[in-house]
């Protein structure tokens, strides 16, 4: 792994001695070192290859199988492509739960960064309290994709929830939300832009990074506060927001718990917060098809994995990096 | 605890903590391996005990109640056999065959496990149920005493792949309590399916309650109303009815709740969306749900109202004593045998049938099931009895075999396309015909 190759500095200044001498010694250090630095990476390197790559693999197998849960994986029939042709011919569902998950990461993701980098800019002041402020901001990111929130919300939003008994008080009558088919996934879209803490604290972090001289400068000059936003902030804070774009689209499509809570696990109302992942768990763990389910989550990786990739090669358009000498 | 930096100044940067191009990658590249590690929850599961001392393993679903109950029956169980003891698990239906596929998957199922018939023939055939039948022959797992009817609902491919561990059948519940208040009938067995619209719809328009839940989605009456029609559910492991009759049963709802018998779409999704603790009958939100007869304690629980039972509408020798749930043994479990003894004493031992009453469905054991009826003090308890021995004088001779694979995605389908009848997205017809391929896909049908 590319970590473990970092060069690593000795501490001490080494003993003068013939050149050669030097450089043999220096390589066995470095070897040493090398050695133990595999050694103290083995416990993640063991789950790397036990957790992740094995498994990933075996579903890999699995995919041109009709593998069951219920029978052991040596008895699985190889079925070649069929998991990947009904998936893309013959299950309409498969292609609901596309445009279900497309929908919601196209909508929430730049909600969710633009509600993070907008509050944001409030908080990167100095006033009395911020850190507070700052806090309560993160507090529903700690609790995060937690289930008890995604309860909360459904309750909140029923029909007879807190929801509408707010909107009630100003003689409104309001939706059944999560027990509609047209407001169940606006409502968890809602819900993944309300969590927008995590990429507000990396924002934060980003705007304490643009050199308050430009500002000044720009000040001086008579730039408006627009202009010094739309010209030092956005373009010194880009590789910040590429990288919450990239792992908030990831994650976005991702969107498990909250889909799987709110509709009781099984993407309703009428299919309408039925998201990909959803989809694949019931595949695999209610229908019991885990060769089929193993086939849409490769599909999945093969889509995020692609979507990333065109991600970071838009990159180079709009993303400007501080230091030159990486160029 | 926060990773926010106190000083809210603008400090000059110091240049290592710029972001470079290479630092987001790396960052981007070790997130989400970090958070899928930290996704990934331990489950610990080990089997194990001497030769002399035995630890079963026993999973089930079910409420409070029935693990109170279960615990101590299975207490008693280890009060005559004190090498035996229990690794019990339980916890809510919805998840539960999810995490029992897992068990399974890992090799750890447990050695007893509750199921029903939406998964008994896929386990089955999958191997890996124990077959009880030689235990059954040999009169290890005593089923003598058991309705032949219900002993025939656990079987698969002519093997014995549970044991019923109760009896129940359709039930109608309404809450009595609104009707008196309102000086309104109440319903009654044997009153044709347009009757019992038109009662509703007078509840809705006396009461302000709607009159009924929709049952457009409930796969147990549309079966009952299939069955009164000369169909089935299922013959053979195919589809045992046509379009028309699935345009008809839509078309029948769609009356309704124009109506006014119905509550709102929503409303209907929130009670086709719930567990046995939310009807619509006990939160209020209409005044009948469609359930099982040995629910009502569940159901009562949940509610001040006066609950009635009654059978589902039309002929109601269209009905069935079911097996509403059973024991499975595990087929590579290493206690076979204590496993197989325990299964037949909580199926036939008077005390423990005594403890467990009729949560799981009236006890199979026709002489357990007598003793329980004369001795059961638990009200709720006492009126399913008294209905289901009642509606059981009425079933007619045949009962429907156990459904096929595929069942429980049938009863989901069933779910998703007659909601979207009752929102209006698709018509009856359309639903039909939709729900018709569906179906046929879900069991394998050609």
């Amino acid at each position: 792994m590319t970590m473990a190759q970092m060069p690593v500095r000795p501490t001490e200044p080494a003993p003068p001695v013939p050149a050669a001498h030097r450089r043999g010694r220096v390589a066995r250090r470095r070897r040493r070192e090398g050695l133990a630095g595999y050694v103290f990476l083995s416990p993640w390197l063991l789950g790397l290859l036990g957790i992740t790559a094995i498994p990933m693999l075996l579903s890999l197998y699995l995919s041109f199988t009709d593998y069951s849960p219920l029978i052991p994986v040596t008895e699985a029939n190889w079925i070649g492509l069929e998991n990947y042709r009904r998936m893309f011919t013959a299950d309409p569902q498969y292609w609901h739960a596309v445009r279900v998950t497309a929908t919601f990461a196209l909508i929430a993701v730049p909600l969710k960064l633009a509600s993070a980098l907008g509050v944001a800019l409030l908080l990167n002041k100095t006033m009395r309290g911020i850190s507070a402020f700052r806090g309560l901001f993160y507090l529903p990111s700690l609790l995060g994709g937690s289930v008890a929130v995604a309860i909360v919300w459904r309750s909140m939003f029923s029909g007879d929830g807190a929801v509408n008994s707010f909107l009630s008080l100003f003689g409104i009558k309001g939706e059944a939300w999560v027990n509609d088919p047209t407001w169940a996934l606006p409502t968890l879209m809602l819900l993944a832009i309300w969590q927008f803490g995590a990429p507000m604290v990396i924002f934060l972090a980003g705007l304490k990074q643009v050199p308050v001289e430009l500002y000044e400068a720009a000040s001086v000059d008579g730039a408006s506060p627009w202009r010094r936003f739309a010209h030092i902030t956005l373009p010194m804070l880009s590789p910040v927001i590429f990288f919450n774009l990239v792992l908030e689209t990831i994650h976005g499509f991702q969107g498990f718990t909250s889909a799987f809570v709110l509709s009781n696990g099984t993407g309703g109302p009428v299919d309408s917060t039925l998201m990909y992942t959803l989809r694949l768990y019931n595949a695999g763990f209610v229908e019991l098809n885990m060769g089929y389910a193993s086939a849409m989550a490769w599909v999945f990786l093969a889509v995020i994995g692609t979507i990333t990739v065109v991600l970071f090669s838009t990159g180079r358009f709009w993303v400007h990096y501080s230091d030159s000498e990486e160029r | 605890m926060l990773p926010i930096t106190r000083s809210a100044t603008h400090d000059q940067p110091t240049p290592a903590l710029r972001p470079t191009r290479r630092r987001l990658l790396a960052a981007a590249l070790v997130a989400p391996l970090l958070l899928g590690a930290a996704a990934c929850g331990g489950d610990d599961d080990s089997g194990g005990g001497s030769s002399d001392k035995v630890e079963l393993s026993i999973f089930w679903w079910g409420a409070d109640k029935r693990a109170e109950l279960t615990d101590k029956a299975l207490a008693l169980y280890t009060q005559k056999h004190p090498n035996v003891t229990f690794k019990k698990t339980w916890q809510a239906n919805q998840g539960y065959f999810d995490k029992l596929a897992t068990l399974t998957a890992g090799g750890n199922a447990p050695d007893i496990f509750q199921i029903d018939d939406n998964f008994i023939a896929e386990y089955a055939q999958r191997g890996v149920t124990l077959d009880l039948q030689p235990s059954a022959d040999s009169g290890k797992i005593d089923v003598a005493k058991f309705p032949k009817s219900l002993v025939e609902y656990g079987k698969v491919d002519g093997k014995l792949a549970g044991v019923a561990m109760g009896e129940n059948t359709q039930g109608l519940v309404f809450d009595k309590t609104l009707l008196d208040k309102f000086k309104l009938p109440a319903p009654t067995t044997g009153m044709s399916w347009e009757d019992f619209i038109k009662w509703a719809t007078n509840v809705s328009k006396v009461a302000k309650v709607p009159g009924t839940q929709d049952p457009s989605a409930v796969y147990q009456a549309l079966w009952v109303y299939l069955r009164q029609n000369g169909k089935d559910l299922y013959k053979d492991n195919k589809l045992a009815f046509d379009e028309a009759d699935i345009t008809k049963w839509f078309q029948l709802w769609k009356g309704a709740r124009e109506a006014g018998a119905t509550p709102t779409p929503d409303v209907i999704h929130e009670g086709n969306d719930s567990s046995v603790s939310k009807q619509l009958v006990v939160t209020g939100k209409a005044d009948t749900s469609w359930v099982w007869v040995n629910q009502m304690p569940e159901l009562k629980k949940n509610t001040k109202s006066e609950l009635g039972v009654i059978a589902y509408p039309g002929d109601p020798s269209a009905q069935w004593a079911r097996a509403s749930m059973y024991f499975s043994i595990f087929k590579g479990t290493k206690k076979k045998d204590a496993a197989i003894d325990v299964v037949n004493f909580l199926a036939n031992d008077p005390e423990a049938g005594k403890i467990l009453g009729t949560d799981r469905g009236l006890p199979p054991n026709l002489d357990v099931r007598a003793q329980v009826a004369a001795s059961v003090t638990d009200a709720s308890m006492k009126q399913t009895i008294e209905v289901q021995n009642e509606l059981g004088t009425k079933f007619g001779p045949t009962s429907p075999a156990v459904p096929p694979k595929g069942h429980s995605k049938v009863k989901t389908e069933l779910v998703r396309i007659a909601e979207e009848v009752t929102y209006g997205r698709s018509t009856p017809e359309a639903g039909a015909t939709a729900f018709v391929t569906a179906a046929k896909a879900a069991i394998g049908q050609s």
